[in-house]
């Protein structure tokens, strides 16, 4: 006998056992498709490109680049980094992008998918999974460029470094939790997508990636709240000298994104059905 | 009387036949579902929605809020294994919108949906087509998206390029295909999932008429395996030939629901005016006014038979005319009658019985203001017993159309053996005596 789906109007969050068997059923349904739709999206993504993947070795060099020389013109000045400022620079600039990513993904995949999704019931998590996978595979390829940095700053590694991917990890959930937050109202209304680019701008000012951890002033406080910076320092910290500056923080952090990137994956999966309702297809 | 007879009692015998509920695979009952007109109000209803279901639940999700009107209302029918129904309904009747609360796209308002088995919609082809990528690429991300593993897809992938007729395109970009190929690869993706429910929204009028045919074909072994369908079409020809079931939808309310001919035939009855007067094998039109006429209307379509008197009898082998009584509101040179027959009810059949055209054998009249009657004159009808469906199309030099009879039903009976023959052959039998023997290997006079 094969198994039965009923659909009605009552709310999933009134069967919760239901609702997190059928979550975790997805999770798992989702993962061949995930990985199809990354690689599809990957190899479109550099087919279509003269530069290949350089273009994922362009944006922290160029950044680290500007900074560097405005910094050596005295244009601002910075405190004492812990390794060579250009390596600061583009090993943080990496980070960052790989966080930017994680938090835009969902949105635009999600918004790419909607004639998908206005007409397959597939696991919509797939979408998310698949661009999980392309954030890492980016990621990847600015490893290669990260090692290259190290080698040539001789910038000295702590045994620590096999810790870093975790402090990575948690620094992309917390981005996707962002992402599938904003995602199912990023397709019913535009604003979503055109204010993110915005919010990101300003969301690089407050986190310390060209200026080390600010201590004092407004300036400083402002700083201590953004949830990126605990997870960025640490796992920077983690791969270079491998002394903690942030651990407590870093851990309040990462026990938050876990519990909230649970609560809206639920938020996402009874929000997709409004959402494709609102799309025509 | 008429072949109409045992084409009744056939569907009979088939809806005789007992359908347990371990049978069923789609019961929707009472199913409604309202939408907005108003964008923003739309987008913010979705979002109260939303934040309405994160706090436990909609109430009075049965209740209309401004500017919202009813999709759908209040729908029950069932459909079990191997069963085709067809949904038929002019634009906005709801099909598509019942179609994809099936599947579980969007939650009904009222009511509920079960579904048992693998259910395939033919809603998307080509879902998650890349045109960057190449046709192989492709399949593999479009029917993971249809549910399958890529263990599955393995296996098929050879089926679905034969299918698709793209053997030699299949490693080049899915831009570079012409939009049959694009289509042709969709369909036969969607085709191979291996569904036990196949919803089939408006997407057999891809690829040309030899495909269309292969995938009626394909569509056909489905159903003999079991597979049940669901099939929206505008043309309820395709529905006629593929369903014996069908829901009549008008303004999200269901009309009717039973024997696929007294569904459709009640649908096209409302469909063309109330005021087309139908008896067996004749149709009559009311006059347009000027200014709503293209220039020439039909005004009534019959049947003469070999003595030119108007007949309701057509019987195969007999000579007939079929006259179309027109209306001309101008003087026009270069008009011409343009007739396709199709069978009804004919599952194999996809494309036209007969495709009688007046330019082509060069055959055009002049009309001047008032009545005239065209007539096709057949020495002897060559269709053998059935119910058919003509298109009738009245056309001035092959490119300007003053009026189109989109089905004219009529039956055709016999008064002579015509069993396992395909068409009509007129014909003597004669006894020769033989002169002179005609050996082997000598070449005849």
């Amino acid at each position: 006998m094969l198994p039965e789906l009923i659909y009605t109007p009552d709310s999933l969050l009134r069967r919760p056992r239901f609702l997190l068997w059928t979550m975790w059923r997805d999770l798992l349904a989702s993962r061949e498709l995930a990985w199809r739709l990354m690689v599809r999206d990957i190899s479109a993504q550099y087919r279509q490109a003269a530069l290949g993947i350089a273009w994922a070795f362009i944006p922290p060099i160029a950044m680290a680049v500007g900074f560097t020389l405005a910094k050596d013109a005295n244009v601002f000045t910075v405190g004492e980094t812990d390794i060579p400022y250009p390596a600061f620079v583009m090993f943080n600039t990496a980070l960052w992008q790989t966080f930017v990513d994680a938090a835009t993904g969902p949105v635009q995949a999600v918004i790419i998918a909607k004639p998908m999704l206005a007409r397959v019931n597939f696991p919509r998590e797939a979408i998310i999974l698949a661009k999980l996978g392309e954030v890492g595979f980016n990621f990847g390829i600015k490893l290669i460029l990260i090692v290259g940095l190290f080698l040539f700053f001789r910038v000295p590694v702590s045994w620590t470094v096999i810790l870093a991917p975790v402090a990575l990890i948690h620094l992309v959930l917390l981005g996707t939790l962002v992402g599938i937050l904003l995602a199912p109202i990023g397709v019913l209304y535009q604003d979503v997508s055109k204010s993110l680019n915005m919010i990101m701008g300003f969301w690089l000012f407050l986190t310390p990636v060209i200026y080390p951890v600010p201590t004092e002033g407004a300036f400083g406080t402002l700083v201590a709240f953004n949830p990126v910076a605990p997870l960025l320092v640490t796992t920077r910290e983690l791969a270079t000298t491998g002394v903690l500056t942030e651990a407590v923080s870093f851990w309040v952090v990462s026990g938050l994104t876990l519990l909230g990137l649970l609560l809206t994956w639920i938020g996402f999966r009874i929000a997709m059905p409004y959402v494709v309702e609102r799309v025509t297809s | 009387m008429t072949i109409r007879l045992s084409t009744e009692s056939l569907t009979e015998s088939f809806m005789a036949t007992p359908a347990s509920d371990s049978q069923l695979v789609i019961s929707v009952e009472g199913v409604s579902k309202k939408f907005c007109r108003d964008l923003r109000r739309s987008l913010f209803y979705g979002v109260r929605d939303i934040a309405a279901d994160l706090t436990g639940g909609r109430p009075h999700s049965d209740r209309l809020r401004p500017q919202e009107f009813w999709a759908l209302k209040d729908i029950s029918f069932q459909l079990h294994k191997g069963q085709a129904v067809g949904l038929v309904g002019s634009n906005g009747a709801g099909k598509s919108t019942l179609l994809r609360i099936i599947s579980g796209l969007i939650k009904p308002d009222t009511g509920r949906v079960r579904v048992r088995g693998r259910l395939a919609p033919l809603i998307a082809l080509g879902a998650g087509f890349n045109p960057i990528l190449t046709g192989r690429e492709n399949i593999y991300a479009n029917m993971s998206i249809l549910g399958l593993t890529t263990q599955q897809i393995k296996q098929r992938f050879h089926e679905v390029v034969e299918f698709a007729e793209i053997e030699e395109a299949i490693d080049a970009p899915v831009q570079t295909y012409s939009s049959g190929m694009a289509a042709r690869l969709g369909f036969a993706c969607a085709i191979y999932t291996e569904p036990n429910i196949l919803l089939i929204d408006e997407v057999l009028a891809v690829g040309d008429a030899r495909f269309k045919a292969k995938c009626y074909r394909r569509l056909y072994e489905l159903r003999q395996r079991g597979v049940a369908f669901i099939l929206v079409n505008h043309n309820s020809q395709a529905i006629l030939n593929i369903c014996d079931q069908a829901i009549y939808l008008t303004r999200g309310a269901l009309v009717a629901q039973g024997e696929v001919n007294a569904v459709v035939d009640q649908y096209e009855r409302d469909l063309f005016l109330n005021s087309i007067e139908r008896s067996e094998n004749r149709m009559v039109f009311p006059p347009k006014a000027a200014e709503e006429s293209n220039g020439v209307d039909f005004r009534d379509l019959f049947f003469r038979d070999g003595n030119g008197q108007p007949t309701q009898t057509l019987s195969t082998g007999e000579p007939l005319s079929l006259c179309a009584v027109c209306e001309a509101h101008d003087s026009y040179s270069g008009v011409a009658l343009d007739i396709r027959i199709v069978k009804v009810g004919g599952i194999e059949s996809g494309g036209n019985i007969l495709s009688l055209r007046g330019q082509n054998d060069d055959t055009f009249f002049q009309l001047s203001p008032g009545l005239a009657e065209i007539q096709l004159q057949l020495p002897y009808l060559g269709l053998v017993p059935g119910v058919y469906s003509a298109q009738i199309r009245l056309r001035k030099d092959a490119v300007y159309t003053f009026d189109v009879i989109e089905s004219f039903r009529f039956t055709v009976i016999s008064k002579q053996n015509v069993n396992k023959c395909q068409f009509y052959q007129p014909r003597s039998w004669a006894l020769v005596p033989v002169v002179a023997p005609v050996s082997a290997g000598q070449p005849l006079p």
